[in-house]
């Protein structure tokens, strides 16, 4: 018999990325795509780095949308970002624990808390779980963003509305996915490698990382 | 787009806003938002209970408030002739005299608006007003170089003057100062129906009611002076006093605690079986120097150094539905405060106590509560108890709280 090996492949995707966004993407081939659903279920939560830059307001709260408003920035301290990050940080962990559907009164709950284990394990709305400053030079300012069920324009959103809350604004100029629950950059392929022999390896060496967090979360 | 205009909303030295956020029971007037009480547009409704933070505008930046049973009190540290405000229940004139607009010669029961609270100061453009206190039906005024001003309920002595037989104390004028401490008062503290006073050379003075042994003076009968504790800590440089029910704690600069009083939801119970300590004693607890603590109704809450916070007593102390009572402290973890790996370097700044609920403000300005929630005091958006540390959404960074029976007080500075 001769002909190609691979004649038919059924792809699935993983979690969504945007045209304008870059990053780690997910792929499932064939029996893979049944993991796919699995991974889904577990909720981990995805890192991003989010670039953004303050001084001007768009509509699509990305640097190639219509300008709507130019601010001065020249107020903004790291101090008083850091500030802002960590009242985020705080109301999305409220959030984070409304959200898990467990009864706030039970033992149980108390003791997921200390542990810092609780997460909502259905749909919900985006939540962000960690978010922190990488760099800050005025104008432009580097954030790394743990999240759970966001979109890409919801981080752009995000960039927008520090900018607002800090008395000037912010448009977002590079959103790049780093981890998307077990899978980081380090697994992923670049677009030189997208033949036969490099997917095989990345497939093989993955196996066993999903295997354990699909046992791992539900059981 | 090069050519689109500018705006500036802050410029580079901007200051940041001093605010104050109040929460809980409304109908006492205690929260000093009226259009809540009485609706000022038809469309409003009254409102019974405020559940989330709700922003009070004041005429000065206020530096220290006070909760007490159905009222408050808010003071500035400011040079103007008002330096104190209060609002809410004045049946005991626990808020000076109110006149009432509609008749000259009657007060008001009820004050629904942070009112001017008059102050018989000799010199009341220089001297300032550091602290305020307040307890069940009296409240106390702390100055600089006035000694202290009582007013309200003194039917035990606790305004710091003989008690005189079927007083009125509604709609009355007087106000009693007093200054005969050994040195300066540096701290007032009111609890249900007593007063404590600290000195700046570290002794504690107490009067009111004594019948669980609250004032520490010894015995179990009321006092109407101010009279100096002795006990174990005699010769101890106290450098913090707490209290609000009957129960009451004193740390040391060394980072010992103290306690006298009501024992009888297990608060002493490390050194006494009785159910009354009516000498300080000091509690040989091992969990580190400690830094401040905070006496509620039925349980306490300390601090120590290292930004761990410890809970004792009964009620919910914090730790989940299952500790109801302990008389040895249990550590809260501070991963409850928002301590994880990401964040190291967050940890517990204060701690306040109500009646039966307690708060912790982090140093990243972060308010937490749990407790009771008794008429919405908690905060928290929702009229259920909180068995574990739960973040109160403030927006600003929260400075200091007052916590009372059923409202609270919050003292914010704004972000930018």
């Amino acid at each position: 018999v001769r002909g190609p090996r691979f004649r038919r492949l059924k792809m699935g995707a993983g979690h969504r990325l945007d045209a304008k966004a870059s990053g780690v993407f997910v792929l499932g081939i064939g029996h893979g795509n049944k993991l796919l659903t699995d991974l889904y279920h577990c909720h981990l939560t995805k890192v991003y780095t989010v670039g953004g830059l303050f001084g001007k307001a768009t509509d699509d709260f990305s640097d190639t949308g219509k300008l709507v408003e130019k601010t001065t920035f020249d107020h903004i301290t790291r101090e008083k970002l850091e500030r802002i990050l960590a009242v985020i940080q705080g109301t999305n962990h409220k959030a984070l624990l409304v959200h898990s559907n467990i009864d706030m009164k039970s033992q149980e709950a108390y003791e997921l808390a200390v542990k810092g284990m609780i997460r909502p394990m259905e749909k919900s709305p985006p939540i962000i779980t960690a978010i922190r400053c990488l760099q800050f030079t005025l104008p432009e300012f580097q954030l790394d963003i743990h999240c759970l069920h966001e979109t890409q324009q919801y981080l752009r959103k995000i960039v927008h509305e520090i900018g607002l809350e800090l008395k000037s604004s912010a448009v977002c100029t590079q959103v790049r996915r780093i981890r998307d629950g077990v899978f980081t950059l380090d697994d992923a392929l670049l677009r030189t490698q997208w033949d036969l022999e490099s997917i095989r390896n990345a497939i093989g060496n993955c196996k066993l990382k999903v295997q354990a967090e699909i046992e791992k979360t539900l059981g | 787009e090069e050519a689109a205009p500018v705006f500036q909303y802050a410029g580079r030295a901007a200051k940041r806003k001093h605010r104050v956020f109040v929460w809980g029971f409304c109908f006492a007037g205690a929260l000093g938002l009226p259009s809540f009480v009485r609706p000022d547009a038809g469309w409003k409704k009254p409102r019974r209970v405020q559940t989330t933070p709700y922003r009070l505008e004041t005429e000065e930046k206020i530096s220290s408030a006070a909760c007490g049973y159905g009222f408050t009190l808010l003071s500035s540290k400011t040079a103007d002739i008002t330096k104190v405000w209060g609002m809410g229940l004045n049946k005991d004139s626990q808020l000076g005299f109110q006149r009432s607009r509609r008749d000259r010669t009657k007060g008001y029961e009820y004050v629904l608006e942070p009112s001017p609270i008059p102050l018989p100061l000799e010199k009341p453009q220089q001297t300032r007003v550091l602290q305020v206190s307040c307890g069940r039906a009296h409240s106390l005024i702390l100055t600089d170089s006035e000694g202290v001003f009582t007013m309200g309920n003194n039917s035990y002595g606790q305004c710091g003057r003989e008690v005189v037989e079927d007083e009125m104390y509604s709609e009355s004028h007087l106000i009693h100062q007093l200054k005969e401490f050994d040195s300066r008062v540096v701290q007032v503290v009111c609890g249900q129906d007593h007063s404590l006073f600290r000195t700046k050379r570290g002794t504690v003075y107490a009067c009111g009611w004594g019948a669980d042994g609250q004032t520490g003076l010894g015995h179990y009968h009321i006092t109407s002076v101010p009279t100096k504790l002795h006990g174990d800590i005699a010769g101890v440089n106290i450098i913090q006093v707490s209290s609000y029910g009957d129960c009451c704690l004193a740390v040391s600069d060394e980072g010992d605690v103290f306690g006298w009083g009501n024992s009888e939801y297990l608060q002493l119970a490390s050194v006494t079986e009785t159910t009354q300590v009516n000498v300080p004693r000091h509690l040989p607890f091992k969990i580190g120097k400690i830094k401040e603590a905070a006496c509620g109704g039925t349980g306490n809450v300390v601090l120590t150094e290292e930004g761990n916070v410890f809970v004792w007593g009964y009620g919910i102390l914090g730790k989940g539905p299952n500790l109801i009572e302990t008389a040895v402290p249990e550590m809260i973890p501070p991963s409850l405060f928002g301590w994880s790996d990401f964040n190291p370097d967050v940890r517990v700044a204060h701690v306040r106590c109500g009646l039966s609920h307690f708060a912790a403000i982090t140093n990243r300005g972060e308010l937490f509560v749990w407790g009771k929630n008794l008429r919405g005091c908690l905060g928290t958006g929702r009229m259920e108890d909180q068995y574990f540390p739960w973040r109160v959404t403030v927006p600003g960074e929260v400075v200091d709280v007052a916590c009372g029976v059923d409202h609270m007080v919050g003292m914010v500075k704004s972000f930018i």
